[in-house]
């Protein structure tokens, strides 16, 4: 009876886990086994099994090591500002006593936008020279002009800004939301123990908001790493390359040099680095836990 | 994406029918958006074209009856025109053709997708003349010597493949072989202010140095004059449509006496040196992200003196919309590089047959092919287009020497004519970029080390020496 119930359950679920299993695991297993081919539409002739070919290839690769050095750039700068921007706005508003609700509608917007559109936005209505709203405030401040997605540097800055812009309402909603769910006993308790705003903040807020302020981080940091609409739309990887981050140069080479091989390879690696880093960033979390 | 695709609301021209054709005569309206030649022809049959004319070709035009091909193009003026008479070629041949719109800056990957999964979903489509090795290589297009010395399926009396410009032929044949059969295509020409120049008493530049002198002269940035723009944004179709002209211009060669690419030779150095140089002295801030599109705009508002690009391009500056500089320009012939030479891109859009279709589709798409290539249909979306747009990249020598076609282009600006025509017949270079089946690789990663070093990411030597390195990784696999 157990038995026949139970294979009757694994007969439901079976047509779901099937999909499931197509449309991500297979994907993953077929890019990992590209990564150990030669697969290149501009020579065809040379396909065939790589071994660790394309792996050696990255190691001697300057544009692999720009594109990480650039990707862990672009992660750890956009994530700490996101953080430290979310938490700031989330403890002011706190103070607010009422109308909270129009910061978190407000707070939303910038979220629900698809990233190419913000990218788009960003480059045609705020950073253009000589149109842009960001180019006008700079000139009428006296500051000069910046060429904000024309210089390498500038670029940079720039895509790391409007990454932050688009995400730090995420960080700061969560934060918000944990805040707002602290005892205020604990706080009465210390203000009457004579601790002051920043003792109250240190030794109180920050280690009981820290599950929420662990799990933006990681959050954040899986989609930096795999960022790429948003710079797509806005630079295209340039000047140069100059905002080219892994996932970026990763769809180069496949989808544009047509070399699928080694554009596997690049993406196998920047999997390896996600899954790194969050599980390092998971084990911190429960480390502190116990 | 080299090409103009201005005047995309072309399709909210109300069609011409062929009753309001015969009442031409009498209808105010018809004549007013017509040329004269096309409103004062009556067609025996056809809303655009005299199809008996076309039915003079030896061939079946009804062989292939009944089948339905899908053409992939770019939303482009020229492809419109052509999309809007081809209830002509439904009329000729009973095969139904549907038109996909795709940006040019997705064409080739969709293209590539297709071919390379073998789907036959374009039958044919517009292509990269740089494409084609690659297409080749892969066997995903047929050659078309077969098709075009196939009595029934063409009767080159009629249709002279040869009166088809020769650059555009050689650009479209791999191993002697053509592909691809060019459609419309472009010359590389000078474009500058007259008024300013002769203000200045400036003449359009035969050198570079000239070219360089004249920016300098006419550059007046507090006056929001600035002295010249090329393409900088970075692609294979951008920066790297403009640069293998200069390359070339100084004596460079894409391959070395052993056949090995080399992109950072002396020649390399100091075409790429005169390009940086130029852009950042006298071109506009942020045309380090600007494509031909923002060049002709800028050029229209009056604020860029000269510039270098497509024929195609005046389309644009002529829009009375769009320009504030109607009347105030001349064209010239693109100026003498150090070595003596000048060069013209060879750019075309063409249509190569797909290789995974049936036969029965693939006579289908060559009879299209054919058809869109005729001199009946170039003339019928140039000049006698009953349209404000009329197209400007003809693909035969015989169009180019039609007095009405000329009239309609001369109307431009200065020496149009004779620019473009120079420019097709004495400066359009074969090798004007290097033909590999792995272009797209090769083109991207010159067009990111052109860009890297006009912006100052890298140095000119750096940037090429970069370049070679990386080239040589590609072409070894």
């Amino acid at each position: 009876m157990f038995a026949t119930e139970r294979n009757f359950a694994l007969l439901m679920v079976a047509p779901g886990l099937l999909v499931l299993l197509l449309t991500t695991t297979f994907p993953l297993v077929f890019l990992l086994w590209n990564s150990f081919h030669t697969v290149n539409l501009a020579m065809p002739f040379l396909d065939g099994f790589a071994g660790l070919d394309n792996y050696a290839r990255m190691m001697a690769d300057s544009r692999f090591w720009h594109a990480l050095q650039l990707t862990a750039i672009y992660t750890f700068s956009s994530v700490a500002l996101q953080l430290f921007i979310g938490l700031g706005l989330a403890l002011l508003v706190m103070q607010i006593s009422a109308g909270q609700w129009l910061f978190r509608i407000v707070a939303i917007l910038p979220i629900v936008l698809a990233p190419v559109v913000v990218g788009l936005f960003w480059r045609t209505i705020m950073l253009a020279p000589e149109f842009g709203i960001i180019d006008f405030i700079f000139r009428i401040l006296g500051l000069g002009q910046v060429n904000w997605l024309g210089s390498p540097t500038p670029a940079l800055i720039s895509v790391i800004i409007i990454h932050t812009w688009q995400w730090t309402p995420f960080a700061f909603l969560v934060l918000l939301a944990s805040l707002a769910a602290l005892p205020p006993e604990v706080f009465e308790a210390a203000k009457i123990d004579k601790a002051g705003a920043f003792q109250r903040f240190r030794y109180i807020t920050l280690p009981l908001i820290r599950p929420a302020v662990v799990i933006v981080v990681i959050m954040r940091s899986m989609i930096a790493l795999s960022a790429f609409a948003a710079i797509f739309a806005a630079t295209g990887g340039g000047p140069g390359t100059a905002t080219e981050i892994l996932n970026l140069y990763a769809y180069k080479t496949s989808f544009v040099e047509l070399n699928f091989g080694y554009g596997s390879a690049l993406a196998v690696s920047l999997l390896v680095i996600t899954i790194c880093v969050s599980g390092l960033l998971f084990r911190l979390r429960t480390a502190h836990r116990g | 994406m080299t090409k103009a695709d201005d005047n995309t609301n072309q399709r909210s021209v109300p069609l011409v029918t062929r009753r309001t054709l015969l009442k031409g005569a009498v209808s105010g309206a018809v004549l007013a958006t017509s040329s004269g030649f096309f409103a004062g022809r009556a067609y025996a049959d056809g809303q655009f074209m005299d199809l008996d004319s076309l039915r003079a070709a030896n061939i079946d035009w009804r062989q292939a009856e009944g089948a339905s091909i899908t053409v992939g193009v770019i939303p482009a003026g020229y492809f419109q025109n052509l999309e809007t008479v081809l209830p002509d070629f439904k009329e000729l041949t009973g095969i139904d053709v549907r038109f996909e719109m795709t940006p040019p800056g997705q064409i080739r990957q969709k293209a590539v997708l297709d071919l390379s999964s073998k789907t036959g979903t374009w039958a044919t489509h517009a292509a990269d003349p740089m494409y084609y090795d690659l297409y080749v290589t892969n066997d995903w297009v047929d050659p078309l010597d077969g098709y075009l010395g196939d009595a029934k399926l063409t009767d080159n009396d009629w249709f002279q493949y040869e009166d088809i410009l020769a650059g555009w032929r050689g650009a479209t044949s791999v191993g002697g072989s053509p592909f691809g059969i060019p459609f419309d295509g472009e010359a590389t020409i000078q474009v500058y202010r007259k008024d300013v120049f002769d203000k200045l008493g400036l003449k359009p530049a035969e050198t570079f140095d000239e070219f360089t002198s004249n920016a300098a002269a006419a550059h007046d940035p507090d006056n929001r004059l600035w002295g010249t723009a090329l393409r900088g944004f970075r692609g294979a179709g951008q920066n790297m449509y403009i640069y293998p002209s200069i390359f070339r211009s100084f004596g460079g060669e894409w391959f070395d006496n052993t056949g090995k690419m080399v992109v950072n030779g002396p020649e390399a150095i100091a075409a790429l040196n005169w390009y940086v140089n130029l852009l950042n002295n006298y071109a506009p801030p942020g045309v380090e992200n600007w494509n031909w599109p923002d060049i002709a705009d800028a050029f229209g508002q009056g604020t860029v003196a000269s510039y270098i690009d497509a024929h195609g391009s005046a389309a644009v500056i002529t829009n009375p919309e769009k320009s504030k500089v109607i009347g105030k320009i001349g064209f010239a012939r693109w100026p003498k590089g150090p070595s003596g030479k000048r060069v013209s891109s060879i750019w075309n859009w063409s249509f190569p047959i797909n290789g995974a279709l049936s036969q029965k589709d693939k006579v289908a798409t060559w009879l299209f092919i054919q058809w869109a290539a005729s001199k009946e249909t170039q003339v019928a979306t140039t000049y006698a287009f009953p349209g404000a747009y009329k197209r400007t990249g003809a693909n035969r020598t015989s169009v180019w020497e039609i007095g009405e076609y000329r009239a309609t282009l001369e109307a431009a600006g200065d020496n149009y004519i004779a620019a473009a025509t120079t420019s097709f017949a004495e400066d359009t270079d074969v090798e004007w970029r290097p033909r590999l089946p792995q272009w797209p690789a090769v083109g991207d990663t010159m067009a990111t080390a052109i860009q890297a070093a006009l912006v100052g990411q890298s140095t000119v030597t750096d940037a090429l020496n970069e370049a070679q390195k990386k080239i040589e990784a590609i072409l070894k696999g």
